[in-house]
């Protein structure tokens, strides 16, 4: 018992308010879960609250969602996985490199070549689209890769202006999540779709959703694992360069397995991201890579309100979510995310 | 400590390019749009408008009544989110009777997707067969409007963020708590201090900057807000619930209205800007007067 722990009455006032936040937590949730098993005449006929008590329960609004009557289900459920599962996948493994080369080796990059990649892309494509009249993505191609190819030739140089460190470009990566995503979002679906113009479709693929996703989760992904990798004891790392070991082994093979605990707590994370994702997978797909999210909104207008079919549908994305929530709070209990979220 | 190893390029410039690639490019491909006049539906040549996209939406009353309405629900949303969450956190931090359990159901609702969340509240708020009008008439209530009324369908929306985003104050905040060191309030109790003060002159300076982060994040977040308005109202009943982002989704999706949505998105953007840094000025003197 320390000092902070509560005494007298006040420990049941507590106890009564978190008893409050729970049932206000939880009620929505039971409610899903009895309205799937609801027939549609027990919907309409006003509220009931207890299966066996109040109302027979019935498994209609599952056998008719699992048979496909409901729109692409399958198709919709294994293209949510796969592209939840491999955009984490990526996104942590990627985010991960960036996050240790952010924590242990040194960055310098000029102001002036950020400020130079800016103006080359912008002019560039101007130029490109309505001096030269070149179609919208050569433009832009040509634009960028003019734009990275100066503002790598110029860091090389000697330049006047501020230097930027690592801490500057964690900054930079982060920052990446303030902008409103229908900003990125609508500018990607016309870049895709001037993409497509080409013959690289991207509109509603696998390639294209998936790279979305990597690119909006490597923020996160490296905001937390650089307090991972940081946390790490940088004994093990010096012995093995004394062995002169190589920098992608000492990674691979010490970092990597060291840091298991961050990374699955950083997948999770991730994916519980992605599988939500409702703005992007609005834009950027249509029927074949349509993503859970979409599908599950759908259910509102398609037919009216048919309560039982839409919770059943909201039901399977929601479980795997929970099942995850429980995995993630165990993490949390033995401390291992402390690190993380200060 | 850091060393200097040509290997580091090969660790970074993945994430950078896909980030450059999928996120920089198209926000600069947006800002030339967003000087343009563009449509796509009926298909008119592009032609360079200057300012004009911007002036024009300065000027629409919709665009204003879209910022009020999301600056409403942001603001009302993240202080209910703060006061609830910090008091939660607080008892959990303080071994609350049966902490386990609350500990592993607050994590829920932030795992939860917004459109299903959305699509719950709709059931549970629906006049004829909804449980909260039921509750509501036994109380004498008349059935309440819930999604077709203005103020109690933005009320509505309000209840889901807290619901959905309580929990992410909560952790961060129990995170915090947990952090504080103990013999300042030994100190505390020694001196007689009631725990109310203890609160106002301990806890809560102490937890000043990570309340800031919070509610900084929490806010930028809210003012995204989409899905949930989406399914719920659908931004009814007229415009009266409609947020920044889906009044973007209606002109960019429904009239193909390209130039006027890259610049309402970019206006977006420096409405955010602007009140981050607002924010950040007002608080800065408070949390250097507590370092």
């Amino acid at each position: 018992m320390s000092v902070r722990d509560l005494k007298g009455s006040g420990r049941w006032w507590a106890l009564a308010g978190c008893l409050l936040w729970l049932a206000f937590t939880f009620f929505p949730l039971y409610w899903v879960a009895i309205t799937s098993f609801k027939s549609p005449l027990g919907v309409v006929g006003g509220p009931t609250y207890i299966p066996f008590v109040d109302f027979d329960p019935t498994l209609t609004a599952w056998s008719e969602l699992l048979s496909g009557a409901r729109g692409q289900f399958y198709n919709t459920f294994i293209a949510s996985t796969i592209v939840g599962l491999s955009a984490s996948v990526l996104a942590t493994f990627i985010g991960s490199m960036a996050a240790y080369a952010l924590v242990r080796f040194t960055f310098e990059v000029k102001l002036l070549s950020g400020v130079i990649f800016v103006v080359v892309a912008f002019g560039g494509y101007l130029l490109g689209r309505h001096v030269l009249g070149y179609g919208q993505a050569i433009s832009l191609i040509f634009a960028f890769v003019a734009a990275l190819a100066l503002a790598i030739g110029s860091s090389r140089m000697k330049l006047p202006g501020p230097l930027l460190g690592n801490d500057d470009i964690v900054f930079w990566f982060v920052s990446q999540r303030m902008f409103p995503p229908i900003v990125a979002a609508f500018a990607l679906f016309l870049m895709y779709t001037e993409m497509g113009k080409l013959g690289f479709k991207l509109v509603d693929t696998y390639t294209g959703l998936t790279f979305a996703y990597v690119a909006f989760s490597l923020p996160i992904v490296i905001w937390l694992m650089r307090d991972f990798f940081a946390a790490l004891p940088v004994e093990v790392e010096e012995a093995a360069m004394v062995d002169n070991v190589p920098s992608w082994r000492i990674f691979f093979g010490i970092v990597l397995p060291m840091s298991k605990p961050g990374l699955i707590a950083t997948f999770m994370i991730t994916l519980a991201f992605v599988w939500n994702e409702f703005l992007f997978a609005l834009f950027l797909t249509s029927s074949k890579w349509q993503t859970l999210p979409i599908l599950v909104a759908g259910q509102n207008s398609q037919r009216g309100d048919e309560w039982w079919s839409i919770s059943a549908a909201a039901l399977v994305a929601i479980i795997p979510m929970v099942v995850m929530a429980g995995i993630l709070s165990r993490l949390m209990r033995s401390g291992l995310l402390l690190g993380a979220i200060k | 400590m850091t060393r200097n190893d040509p290997i580091k390029h090969f660790f970074i410039w993945p994430a950078l390019l896909i980030v450059l690639v999928i996120s920089i490019f198209p926000l600069i491909y947006s800002l030339t749009t967003s000087f343009m006049s563009l449509r796509l539906v009926p298909p008119i040549p592009a032609r360079f408008v200057g300012f004009g996209n911007y002036a024009e939406l300065l000027q629409n009353p919709r665009f204003w009544n879209v910022a009020w309405t999301t600056t409403i629900i942001a603001f009302v949303a993240v202080t209910l989110q703060y006061v609830i969450g910090f008091s939660v956190a607080l008892a959990l931090n303080r071994r609350v009777p049966g902490e386990g359990l609350f500990r592993v159901s607050f994590l829920v609702p932030m795992l939860v997707a917004p459109v299903a969340v959305a699509l719950i509240a709709r059931q549970i708020l629906n006049p004829t067969m909804g449980p909260l009008n039921e509750l509501m008439t036994v109380f004498g209530f008349p059935n309440l409007p819930f999604l077709t009324q203005t103020r109690w369908a933005i009320g509505a929306i309000i209840s889901v963020e807290v619901w959905q985003w309580t929990p992410f104050v909560i952790l961060m905040l129990l995170a915090g708590l947990q952090t504080l060191p103990e013999d300042v309030y030994e100190a505390a109790a020694l001196e007689n201090a009631s725990p109310w003060q203890q609160f106002w002159g301990i806890t809560f300076p102490m937890m000043l900057p990570i309340s800031v982060a919070v509610v900084f994040i929490r806010l930028i977040e809210s003012y995204k807000i989409i899905d949930t308005v989406f399914v719920m109202t659908g931004g009814g009943p007229g415009i009266s619930t409609e947020t920044l982002t889906l009044f973007a989704y209606q002109e960019g999706f429904k009239k193909f209205n390209l130039g006027y949505t890259s610049a309402l998105s970019f206006l977006f953007l420096i409405v955010i800007t602007v009140i981050g840094l607002v924010y950040l000025a007002i608080l800065k003197p408070y949390l250097e007067k507590h370092k």
